[in-house]
This record gives structure tokens, C-alpha cells and sequence, in this order.
């Protein structure tokens, strides 16, 4: 009686329990490393890809200790990542496209959030679950540390060296032999402007945009002001620079002031005529638009990085009847100097004045350097796209940035 | 001249190669230096505001001293410094130690002075595109027809009233916006980056001082 | 009156008239919103669906454009209080800090926020990109203090944020370098959260790039980003308002350019003959 009484109960309890054994995840087999390429804090967790349609949920459990307790660290809802998404540290392949994981750096307690400290030992448990039903992994255990090189950045690291070279070996080879530049239009009228300025006995007007002075494209227009100074001393033509920022106002007056002393006409430098017109954008646009209805200089030279205000100086200067010459890398403000100045140099033409007018090895290597490099990214984007197209998207996968 | 030349490229060449190497390195040592070279940063701009300040007021004090022309402007600006100064310290009664007030003197001065005169500047804008869009949009040559024909079409496509004359014009404008000018602005990316990698490395590595003020080596 | 040459003044008096008068009768035109505006929309509703939502607002303009950048700030501060998203807000800019408050202040008392709870202004920050690479390294070290001069670690909203990673998406508002030279560079690129913005509308076509690339997750441009941004929110406010100004003197810009060509190929016919 009693053995049948436990066959029944046997066959009743499978009968219960065969759809909830149906469904119940197999537990994921997780493993646990050091998140590579970090800071430290984190430990990357991976598990074999869920099939289906996202209703398994994982569950990541961390304890200090293997016995517990298991506090938990990170919920993926459905299919979460996998490995190939994140193909700068962890690569792309089929293994990859297999494999989820998810980074945890902290690990939810009674006593709040956690992180996780470096050197030390953490065990992790990962869980499967669906329709209210959890199948647990077998615990396995890692080490968060602090990484020393990212090894993901090596592609920009190459690419960067190998064009910091090609540039440095370039201003080295062009001390020792001459290096043809292109004529730049807009360079040329500078002369052109000066002489004009200089016959009608009016003054010359610099502004070199709103940017700091660590910026290429100030640094650029103050090398061309150091140019123009150096003519405007020799003509004695009165110059005066309108600066926004007084870092660049200081460095324009030396620039100016070592132009007049190699020039041998320390006497006709000026301090007064290198200022900063102002700190507001509008309020700067507004004083260098209103010297130039008053004082009328003849030419105006606008270098550097513009903003909303070309326009306002451009325009009001086209009303005076000066000749302009306007050069900047803003991209978005070149359609209005080209409408409104007699000769616009755009974006590099601008870093390449300096070299223009100077002639100077170290410039003019570096514009040189910068060809090489523009001439093997103008081949990766053509050979990468038809590569990419036909199906070998290695060279994009080379420059991926990570 | 070593405090002048030497002692900044030298600390441009420091600075600058800590930099790059911080950028290969995860290492929470490496995180620390960037921080602390970004604190100080910060203060060094904060610090140039007071530059800044004595400039302009220097530059108008000598205008008003020497009675330049426009003189009188000057002392408007100066003025106008001196009272929202003044707004500033009093703080709505507050003083200066207090967080800034949300109402009283300096916050009318802002919105209804300097936001109105700053918004007036820029509105300025609207006219001077008008009239240099009328004067120079001519089609003297087919780049200027095709530059005529792009503004044209965004122009109309970029407001409400383009689709109401026909869907073309906010099609054509996004397609122009997605491709000719992304295209475009991307080479200039390129390019303008490349510009800025060979100044950085004539920087660190002393070719280029012309940002120290004066001549060359 | 020569076509090839009107005076400047009679272009200006067109173009106040064509701003001032739509702006006082009361017409509209059908507005559509465009993708990158969508993108931005979208962005804020998958915010909303995330459990606690906390979005960081930098507001980078200052006064000069105010009038095209304010109408978006209370475009998506709307979008996000009527979604129950909190936002922390800071300035990268020294003249943002006014137009930021004026913001905050009025949405939020639309929406019976509370600063605090709800929402905190932490002020400005100098330094330009510097304090966006402390934000991702340690918030509460880069903004120690909100604007009220209250500890961060005593403002309810602010107290649990660790870097920038812990924000659903950080917003920028950008008339000047902030999207393409600071967040991107320094934020995005180095910290990789969810980051979208708004701009004025000449600095829209620079962005596009990194639209393509997904460093921007949706962009609102100019005035008519604005204005579509409203639609989308079904809440109009001046950004629809002044599309009725900006159509008809983009049409009357367009009339001009289309005389001035033909008053231009009409005196070219004259010289040839």
C-alpha cells in the first residue's frame, strides 16, 4: 500500500513539475576576468549567448567570500550585450558574437552600493531566469586591477607615432633642402592690401578671432601677424590689432614689438595699438565694427577663428570700402567671408600661410608632413570603403577608434 | 631669457608628453595626474578673468584719460562695470557671501539690459545675411550658380512654409545637410586635425614659441 | 531704381517687416519634425522608461542667443518634467548661470517640481572641456557645491552620482566650441554615455559627423529644431511662434536673391546686344 502510495505521489509530483523542469533555464556557465584596459574597479563577466526571443533575464551575483553572502551586482534584461560589441578590448569573431557579458563595478548591499576594490578577490554567480524561475551557475572568481597600457588604443598609438614622424622627419628635411608650396591667393593681396594702406596714409586693421592662444588657428593668425608687422614697420604704416582675449593681446604685442626691433623701427611700435576691444563676442564685434565706420583703415585682416560676429565685421567692413582679407578654419562662418572679403584662405590654407609668408623650414616641413598624412587617409577611405563594401572591412576595423 | 624661453618650452615639452602618455594609460595613477592637471586648469582660467578685467578697464581708463574719440563710451563702459559691481556685492541686501540672488538688481540688469542688448547684436545678423545674400548670390559662374541654387533650397526647406510649397524642399535641404555638407565638413575634420597634431608636436617639442610672444628660436 | 544695386536700408526695412508683422497676426504652418530632432525626442522617452531617470542639461549660450536657444532649453526641460525625468544642470559657460535659472524656475513651477527632489542648478564651472573630464572622473569633486551653496552631497538628486556614467544622457545647449570641442572630445570619447544636443542653427551643419558616427545621439538646430521639438512635445511656445517670422523673411531673403539674378542676366543681355 505504502509503495504505491509512493508511486502515485512520485508520479503526481513529475506530473506537477515536468512543464517547471520544461522551462526552467540550464544554469549559465559564467566566466569572470579582470576588465581589461581599465582604471580598475571592474570585473567583466561573460556567459554563452541565450537563444530565443530575450525573455531569459541574467542575474549577477558577488560575494567577498566563496560561502556568501551573494549580493546583486548587475541585471541584464533579455539578450544584452555580447563580446563583439565591444571588439576594442574583447576582438570580433565567432566567439565573440557568442559570448554576452556585462562589466560590474559594484555590487548592491544592506548597507548600499559597493564598488568593488582592486587586488581583491571576488566570487561571482551568475543566474538564468524566466518566468519566475532562477537556475544558478556554478561560481567562479576574479581580481579587478589597474591596468597599466590600454592596450585597445594601439591602432591610434601607430597611426599617431608613425604621423608625428612623418612630420618631425619632414621640419628636419626641410632645413636642408627647399620644399615647394602652392600660391595662396589671398597671401599675395596681403602685400597688395599693405601697399594700399600705406599710399592713402591709413592704418591697417588685424583681428585674429575669438580663440585662446592655444589654439592652431590663433597661433597661426599671430605668425601671420608677425608678417604683416614686419612690412607695416618697413612701409610705416600704422597698424593696430583688436584682440578679444588678453592672453593673445599679450602675445601679439610682443609679436609686434620683436617684428618693429628686427626691422630696426623699435621707435614706431606702439603698445596702445595692440588691445583687447573685449571679452563679450558681441561687445567685441560691436568696438571692432565701430573703429572701423570711424577710423577707416584701409585694410582689414581677419585670421583666425571666427564665430557669429564675422558676418557683423565683414559686412560693416565691405561698406567702408577696405580691402579684406579674411582666413579661418570655422567652417560654418567661410560662406560669409567669401561673399563679403576680397580674398578668403579656408581651413588649412590658413596653418598654411604662416609657412607661406615665412618660408621657414619648420613650417614648411610641417605642412609637408601634413600632406603625407592627408595623402594616406585620402587612400585608407578609398581602398577602406571599396574593401567595406566588397565585404573585407579590415582597413575600418584598423582605424576604429576605441 | 631662461625663465622667458627656456623654463616655458620646457614645461610645454613636460606637460604636453604627459598628456599623450595619459591617454595610452588606464593606470588609476594616470587618472590622477590628468585630474589634478585639469584642476589646475581650471584655475588658470579663473585667473584670467581678472587679466581680462584690467585690460579692458585699462584700455577704456586710457581712452577717457587722453580723450580719445568716443571717449564718452568709454566711461559708459566703465559706469556700467561699476554698477552691476556694486549690484553684485549688495547681493539683494544679501552681500557677497551669499549665494547669488535670483531676483533684485544685478538679475533685472541682466535680463532686461544685457540680455536684450546681447540678443539685439546678434539679431543684427537677419539684416546683414539679407544684404549680403542679395549682393553677392549672383550666378556669375556655375559654382556660383550651384552655391545660389544650395541656399535657395535650404533656405526655404529649413523652415515650415518649404513644406508647404512641396515636400522637395525639406528633402532636398536634409539630403544637402546629410551628404554634400557632411562630406565636406568631414575632409575639413581631417584636415584641420592633422593641422592641429603637427602644431601640437612643434609645441612639445620647442620648434614652435611663437605663442611665448616674439621671434623665433 | 537700379535692381543691381538697391540700397542696403530698403533690404533692412523688408526684412524688419517681413520679422515684425507675422510675428503679430496669428497664422502657422504645418511643422514636421525632421530626424535629428526625433532622434533627441526618442532619446529622452527611453530616459524616461529607465528606473530613477536623471538627465545632466549644460547650458552652454549665453544671452546673445538667447532668443533661439531659451525656447529649446524649455522645450526639453518640459519634455523631461512631464516624463517624471530629474535634471541636474550645470553652466560651462560665466553667462549661462541667468538664462539657466530663468529656465529652471519657470518649467519647473509649471510642473510643481522641487528644486532639490526634482531638480538642482549646480552654477558655473571655468576651465572650458577641464570640468567634463572631472565630472567623469569624480562629480562631486568637480561640483562640490550647487548654486545655492548646499553641499552636493546634501542635494537629493545630485547625492547618488558618481561621474557622468551615471546619468540616463547628458544634453548639451551649445552656441559656441562646447559640443565638438569639449563634450565629444573630452566627455563622450572618453567616458562613452548616451549624449545629445541642441545648437544654434549656423553651427547645425558642423555636427552632422558626428550625428553619422552616434557620438550624437539627435540634434536640435536653431529656432525650427525648436519648433519641432514642440511639435513633437504638443506644447507650443515662441520657437512655433517664430517660425511664422523666420518663413516669410527666408521667402523675402529668396525674393531678393532671385531679383538681384535677374536684374543681373537682364544687364548681361543689355551688354552683349
Amino acid at each position: 500500500m505504502r509503495w504505491r502510495a509512493s508511486r502515485v505521489v512520485t508520479l503526481l509530483g513529475v506530473a506537477v513539475l515536468f512543464p517547471v523542469v520544461l522551462s526552467a533555464q540550464a544554469p549559465p556557465r559564467a566566466i569572470a576576468f579582470d576588465t581589461p584596459n581599465d582604471a580598475g574597479g571592474s570585473i567583466t563577466v561573460t556567459w554563452p549567448r541565450v537563444d530565443g526571443n530575450g525573455t531569459t533575464n541574467h542575474l549577477v551575483y558577488v560575494a567577498t567570500a566563496e560561502a556568501g553572502p551573494y549580493n546583486l551586482a548587475a541585471e541584464v534584461k533579455g539578450k544584452g550585450a555580447v563580446l563583439s560589441d565591444d571588439p576594442g578590448n574583447y576582438g570580433r569573431g565567432e566567439e565573440q558574437d557568442a559570448t554576452h557579458f556585462v562589466h560590474v563595478s559594484d555590487f548592491t548591499t544592506a548597507d548600499g552600493r559597493q564598488p568593488l576594490d582592486n587586488d581583491v578577490t571576488y566570487f561571482i554567480r551568475v543566474a538564468a531566469s524566466k518566468d519566475g524561475m532562477e537556475a544558478r551557475g556554478a561560481i567562479t572568481s576574479a581580481m579587478a586591477e589597474a591596468n597599466f597600457i590600454n592596450w585597445a588604443k594601439t591602432n591610434n598609438f601607430v597611426i599617431g607615432t608613425a604621423l608625428s614622424l612623418i612630420i618631425l622627419v619632414s621640419i628636419s628635411l626641410a632645413r636642408r633642402k627647399e620644399m615647394f608650396i602652392r600660391r595662396i591667393a589671398g597671401l599675395e593681396a596681403i602685400d597688395e592690401a599693405l601697399g594700399r594702406a600705406t599710399e592713402m596714409g591709413k592704418a591697417v586693421l588685424f583681428v585674429h578671432g575669438l580663440r585662446e592662444m592655444d589654439k592652431i588657428s590663433t597661433i597661426a593668425a599671430v605668425n601671420i601677424l608677425g608678417q604683416v608687422a614686419r612690412k607695416t614697420a618697413q612701409y610705416d604704416t600704422l597698424l593696430k590689432v583688436a584682440s578679444y582675449d588678453p592672453v593673445v593681446m599679450s602675445v601679439s604685442q610682443e609679436t609686434v614689438k620683436e617684428a618693429y626691433l628686427e626691422v630696426g623701427r623699435p621707435d614706431a611700435y606702439n603698445e596702445d595699438h595692440i588691445f583687447v576691444a573685449g571679452t563679450d563676442q558681441f561687445s567685441y564685434a560691436a568696438a571692432v565694427e565701430g573703429m572701423m565706420v570711424r577710423e577707416r583703415p584701409a585694410a582689414h585682416i581677419m585670421m583666425g577663428y571666427f564665430y557669429a560676429e564675422s558676418l557683423l565685421l565683414a559686412e560693416t567692413g565691405s561698406q567702408t570700402g577696405a580691402i579684406q582679407i579674411a582666413g579661418t578654419d570655422a567652417f560654418t562662418q567661410l560662406p560669409f567671408f567669401v561673399t563679403t572679403c576680397d580674398y578668403t584662405l579656408m581651413g588649412e590654407e590658413l596653418y598654411a600661410a604662416s609657412a607661406y609668408l615665412s618660408r621657414e623650414p619648420r613650417m614648411l616641413g610641417s605642412l609637408k608632413g601634413q600632406d603625407i598624412g592627408k595623402a594616406f587617409l585620402i587612400a585608407a577611405l578609398l581602398f577602406g570603403s571599396l574593401l567595406a563594401t566588397a565585404g573585407m572591412p579590415f582597413i575600418t576595423h584598423a582605424l576604429a577608434a576605441h | 631669457m631662461f625663465l622667458t624661453r627656456t623654463m616655458p618650452t620646457l614645461l610645454a615639452f613636460l606637460f604636453g608628453a604627459v598628456a599623450v602618455i595619459i591617454y595610452y594609460v588606464p593606470h588609476t595613477v594616470a587618472q590622477e595626474i590628468e585630474r589634478e592637471l585639469s584642476l589646475w586648469l581650471r584655475i588658470l582660467y579663473a585667473f584670467a578673468y581678472f587679466l581680462g578685467l584690467y585690460s579692458i578697464l585699462n584700455l577704456h581708463w586710457n581712452r577717457i584719460s587722453r580723450r580719445e574719440g568716443g571717449w564718452a563710451y568709454s566711461g559708459v563702459a566703465i559706469a556700467s562695470f561699476l554698477v552691476m559691481s556694486f549690484f553684485v556685492v549688495y547681493n539683494d541686501g544679501a552681500g557677497p557671501f551669499a549665494p547669488q540672488a535670483t531676483a533684485g538688481g544685478y538679475q533685472w540688469m541682466f535680463t532686461y539690459i544685457h540680455v536684450a542688448c546681447s540678443s539685439t547684436m546678434f539679431s543684427m545678423l537677419a539684416f546683414y545675411i539679407a544684404s549680403a545674400a542679395y549682393r553677392t548670390f549672383r550666378a556669375r559662374s556655375s559654382d556660383a550658380a550651384i552655391l545660389l541654387v544650395a541656399a535657395i533650397i535650404l533656405m526655404v526647406g529649413r523652415v515650415p512654409v518649404g513644406r508647404a510649397i512641396s515636400d522637395f524642399f525639406p528633402e532636398a535641404a536634409a539630403w544637402l545637410m546629410e551628404v554634400p555638407n557632411l562630406a565636406a565638413k568631414r575632409g575639413i575634420m581631417l584636415g584641420v586635425s592633422l593641422g592641429a597634431i603637427a602644431t601640437s608636436l612643434r609645441i612639445i617639442f620647442g620648434i614652435e614659441r611663437s605663442y611665448l610672444g616674439g621671434g623665433e628660436e | 531704381m537700379d535692381l543691381l544695386n538697391i540700397d542696403r536700408r530698403i533690404i533692412f526695412v523688408f526684412v524688419f517687416v517681413g520679422v515684425a508683422i507675422p510675428l503679430m497676426l496669428d497664422f502657422s504652418f504645418p511643422i514636421k519634425p525632421t530626424e535629428p530632432v526625433i532622434r533627441v525626442f526618442d532619446e529622452f522617452e527611453r530616459v524616461a522608461g529607465e528606473k530613477d531617470p536623471v538627465v545632466l542639461v549644460s547650458f552652454s549660450y549665453g544671452p546673445s542667443t538667447e532668443p533661439e536657444m531659451q525656447p529649446m532649453a524649455m522645450a526639453i526641460l518640459r519634455h523631461a518634467f512631464s516624463r517624471d525625468i530629474k535634471v541636474i544642470a550645470i553652466c560651462l559657460v560665466a553667462d549661462g548661470p541667468g538664462l539657466a535659472e530663468q529656465a529652471l524656475a519657470q518649467v519647473g513651477a509649471e510642473y510643481g517640481k522641487e528644486y532639490g527632489i526634482d531638480y538642482a542648478f549646480l552654477g558655473y564651472k571655468p576651465g572650458l572641456w577641464a570640468p567634463i573630464i572631472n565630472m567623469g572622473q569624480d562629480f562631486h569633486n568637480a561640483w562640490p557645491r550647487d548654486a545655492r551653496s548646499t553641499l552636493i552631497s546634501d542635494v537629493p538628486v545630485a547625492a547618488n552620482i558618481r561621474d557622468l556614467n551615471d546619468f540616463d544622457l547628458v544634453f548639451d545647449l551649445a552656441s559656441g566650441d562646447s559640443i565638438e570641442f569639449w563634450w565629444i572630445p573630452f566627455g563622450v570619447e572618453k567616458y562613452k554615455f548616451p549624449f545629445s544636443a541642441g545648437c544654434t542653427a549656423v553651427m547645425a551643419p558642423d555636427l552632422y559627423p558626428f550625428l553619422q558616427s552616434n557620438q550624437l545621439r539627435g540634434m536640435m538646430g536653431g529656432l525650427a529644431g525648436a519648433a519641432e521639438y514642440e511639435h513633437l512635445i504638443e506644447i507650443p511656445g515662441s520657437a512655433t511662434a517664430g517660425m511664422r517670422a523666420q518663413s516669410v523673411t527666408h521667402l523675402i531673403i529668396v525674393a531678393f536673391i532671385l531679383l538681384g539674378n535677374a536684374a543681373y542676366f537682364a544687364s548681361r543681355r543689355k551688354v552683349t546686344a
